[in-house]
């Protein structure tokens, strides 16, 4: 069995220092792999002086050269013919881009064993079946993104009585019905089984305060679950603080902290993030990450913000084996959480970028505030 | 937020307001009268407040102290001084008082009606935080009523400020109001630019390319682009090292994100090697300038190095042979260019340097013509003359020394224009005296 193979059936999802050197393989592996069999990946990591047989400690891996998800949304970088590859998906494309990654059955099969894993242990899955509201798409056979694909996965961790979405697909685009979904979430709060949110963050918020200025407060049933995924982003204007959430959730529908879960996964870094009952995103063994200086690239210590490089040998058929995010974040040690994970944990702290980039004459003093006149 | 009747309301109120909107403007326009000089008064009482610290309290609370600090160099701009000269130089004096043309045989006697457009939808850039407050108020001085766009970006500062203004002068309630739709909500701007006399567009292409395509052949569109400046260097000049550095001052300080900034540096050569002589000299002024302001903002030097970062790994996926050279200094560099055209840097203290012979200078520029506005020129005295009428001719718009390409000035005129001007119209009536 190959590294990652081993690797992503690891008992402990949170073992991190003890599949230090099994991932460094995997890498190794993997790099090698994309080497021989990608063009433009072998032209990348030479024009960058770089082998994959210079993968010999696990520091090593920091000197591996990543490829910005920029470059995803740009370029199609296939290693495999398409004909291999189960699966393509695509990120959300928050500006109107966005990345194309396949997937080949190896490394989806190596996901399988990490979602069981990680759902498993956050003890999401149930033999009680469960109503569901997807705060995201509707599957659709034109809608290819990856958020679309793992709200639906979210909803067979459990039997399923009825799925309700917030957004359906009409007239060739989807449009969002608050109004039905806050209608179907008080049916389903008389019923004896448990309800369960999953999708957008933002969505679930304005379905709540929906509710909450008509005067509506519930309680659903015992195991009730709000999942959260998918990112803030494009919300940013009505964006909200975790507490003020969790505030509206207890309020609104009776559900507690506890059960709140959030993931959070990138289309090209598909590892599944579960936080812990702490609400952090520790930082599973099918993954490592680095964060780096937003202006030299370098390696920086935990406790440091730039920006956030994440690795992983999950897949074979696209080179994500190491990607730059256009996020920046931190990098936290396990101890600063305390719930019990021994792997440290990531902080998210925004996209990179100006928030707009300016560009006129008429208040150039405002920028010049004095200074260089 | 959206700010409307003077009052403050969520966004979520957005349709129901848009609704009633109409007929209030019909009314304002049908009845109402703004002067200029109460809205001078109002925003010069605005700006005494803020000078003398009777709002700081307010802004704290508000969350724009940081805002405010950055802001203080331009609250001449807020004065009664600056605000009637500006109306002076644009406009002309007693401009809005009613005239009489000549006598023409066979008609009774024909008055001239001086009139603000009527109503202005603005679409504001998020260039600069001030930038919408300023363009409502250019349509508040010429007597229009006001209907802003705020853009994504807005920190919230625009609202606050205009909130205030109606608090000091209850009369202009009817002539603002301003909602923060996403551009993507086509229904509701369609909605804002049917009720308007003339759109006011500020943004790059893509923005005024869409203002084109959604608004009705009826309206006046008033599009104030992005556009492009350049430094021109004709050898032999006194004070070589003085101009310069005020040359690499005014990069860093504006991170070319102006359009008045420079982003292309010609010089008067065709020799490729005098080019890379002058980076050789020029770099070392350039790292001082950026050493004393070093980019402070990590998301902002971050996307940088992403940006080049990628560009270094896609120029190695094509195997393509560089078209430039690079002269790389720390968070600051420059890049030599083989063609002749003006065009947008990599900005962050990133100038393209080329060459352009001056016999080639109208070719070059006239293929860019209504994007290019300020020239910084660097020459000898005694050529300055005759250069800046050979740019103006071939369509700049602004010619200065190196240092203050993004210097303003009270009555300048906005890409060639005054902008006043835009925002008004001329009725002529028969025998309504």
């Amino acid at each position: 069995m190959s590294a990652a193979g081993k690797l992503f059936r690891h008992k402990d999802p949170f073992d991190t220092s003890g599949t230090n050197g099994l991932f460094l393989q995997a890498v190794r592996e993997n790099c090698e792999y994309q080497f021989r069999h990608n063009e433009n990946y072998r032209r990348m990591l030479l024009a960058r002086g770089f082998t994959p047989e210079m993968l010999r400690e696990y520091d090593d891996m920091a000197k591996l050269p990543f490829l910005p998800t920029l470059l995803f949304k740009k370029h199609e970088l296939y290693t495999m013919p398409k004909w291999r590859m189960l699966i393509k998906a695509t990120s959300s494309g928050t500006g109107g881009q966005f990345s194309r990654i396949g997937f080949e059955w190896g490394g989806l099969w190596n996901g399988a064993h990490m979602v069981l894993r990680v759902i498993g242990r956050r003890r999401l899955f149930s033999a009680v079946p469960c109503n569901y509201v997807v705060f995201g798409y509707k599957p659709h056979r034109s809608n290819h993104t990856a958020v679309t694909k793992t709200a639906f996965g979210a909803t067979l961790f459990t039997p399923s009585l009825h799925r309700t979405y917030a957004l359906q697909y009409k007239d060739g685009k989807y449009s969002a019905d608050l109004d039905a979904v806050a209608e179907a979430i008080q049916k389903y709060a008389e019923s004896r089984f448990p309800l369960r949110f999953m999708g957008f963050p933002s969505y679930t918020y304005f379905a709540m305060r929906l509710l909450d200025e008509r005067g509506i407060s519930l309680k659903l049933p015992e195991n009730s679950k709000i999942m959260l995924g998918g990112g803030w982003k494009q919300f940013w204007r009505e964006a909200v603080d975790k507490q003020a959430f969790y505030d509206m959730a207890r309020k609104v529908f009776g559900v507690e902290d506890r059960d709140i879960v959030e993931f959070y996964g990138a289309v090209e870094h598909p590892i599944l993030y579960c936080d812990c009952e702490r609400h952090h995103f520790h930082i599973p063994v099918y993954s490592r990450v680095i964060i780096r200086d937003p202006v030299t690239l370098e390696p920086l210590p935990n406790g440091k913000a730039g920006l956030v490089n994440l690795i992983s040998p999950m897949v074979r058929a696209t080179p994500i084996l190491s990607v730059m995010t256009d996020d920046l974040g931190i990098l936290h040690d396990a101890e600063e959480c305390g719930c019990g994970i021994h792997s440290p944990y990531l902080e998210i702290l925004g996209r990179v970028g100006l928030k707009e980039i300016r560009t006129c004459a008429a208040g150039a003093a405002e920028l010049l505030k004095g200074g260089a006149e | 937020m959206i700010l409307f009747d003077g009052k403050l309301y969520q966004t979520s109120e957005q349709t129901r307001l848009l609704e009633e909107m109409e007929k209030r403007v019909t009314f304002t326009l049908a009845h109402g009268r703004l002067s200029p000089d109460t809205v001078i008064e109002a925003i010069d009482r605005l700006g005494r407040m803020l000078r003398e610290g009777e709002l700081d309290e307010f802004i704290v609370r508000s969350g724009l102290s940081e805002l405010a600090d950055r802001m203080k160099g331009s609250l001449s701009l807020l004065s009664r001084e600056y605000l009637l000269h500006k109306m002076k130089t644009e406009l002309g004096e007693g401009f809005f008082e009613p005239g009489e043309t000549r006598a023409v045989a066979g008609l009774r006697g024909v008055r001239t009606l001086p009139m603000p457009l009527g109503t202005l939808f603005h679409i504001a850039a998020g260039n600069m935080e001030a930038l919408p407050a300023y363009t409502v108020v250019e349509g508040l001085l010429t007597g229009n009523v006001n209907i802003l766009k705020l853009p994504q970006a807005d920190s919230g500062f625009t609202v606050t400020a205009l909130a205030k203004l109606i608090e000091i002068e209850p009369s202009l309630t009817d002539y603002i109001y301003v909602f923060d739709t996403p551009s993507s909500d086509i229904a509701a701007m369609r909605k804002m630019a049917e009720m308007a006399d003339g759109i006011v567009v500020w943004g790059g292409d893509a923005a005024v390319r869409s203002v084109r395509a959604m608004a009705s052949p009826g309206v006046k569109l008033i599009e104030w682009g992005h556009r492009l400046s350049f430094a021109y260097i004709s050898g032999g000049w006194s004070d070589q090292t003085r101009e310069l550095s005020a040359l690499a001052e005014h990069i860093i300080a504006t991170e070319q994100l102006l359009c008045s900034s420079c982003q292309t540096i010609f010089i008067d050569t065709d020799s490729m090697e005098e080019l890379e002589e002058f980076c050789r000299g020029f770099l070392p002024v350039l790292q001082k300038a950026r050493d004393a302001r070093p980019i402070t903002d990590i998301g902002a030097a971050a996307e940088i190095t992403l940006k080049r970062y990628t560009a270094s790994l896609e120029a190695a996926m094509t195997g393509s042979a560089a078209s430039s050279r690079e002269f790389s200094g720390r968070m600051c560099g420059l890049t030599i260019c083989e063609d002749s055209a003006p065009e947008l840097s990599e900005m962050f203290g990133r100038p393209l340097v080329k060459r352009l012979p001056r016999e080639r200078i109208p070719a070059e520029l006239r293929a860019k013509k209504g994007y290019l506005q300020t020239a910084g020129l660097l020459c000898p005295a005694g050529e300055r003359g005759a250069l800046t009428e050979l740019l103006i001719r071939c369509g700049v718009n602004r010619v200065t020394t190196a240092g203050h390409m993004s210097a303003g000035f009270s009555g300048e005129s906005h890409d060639g224009e005054y902008s006043l001007r835009r925002y008004v119209r001329i009725a002529n009536a028969e025998g309504a005296d």
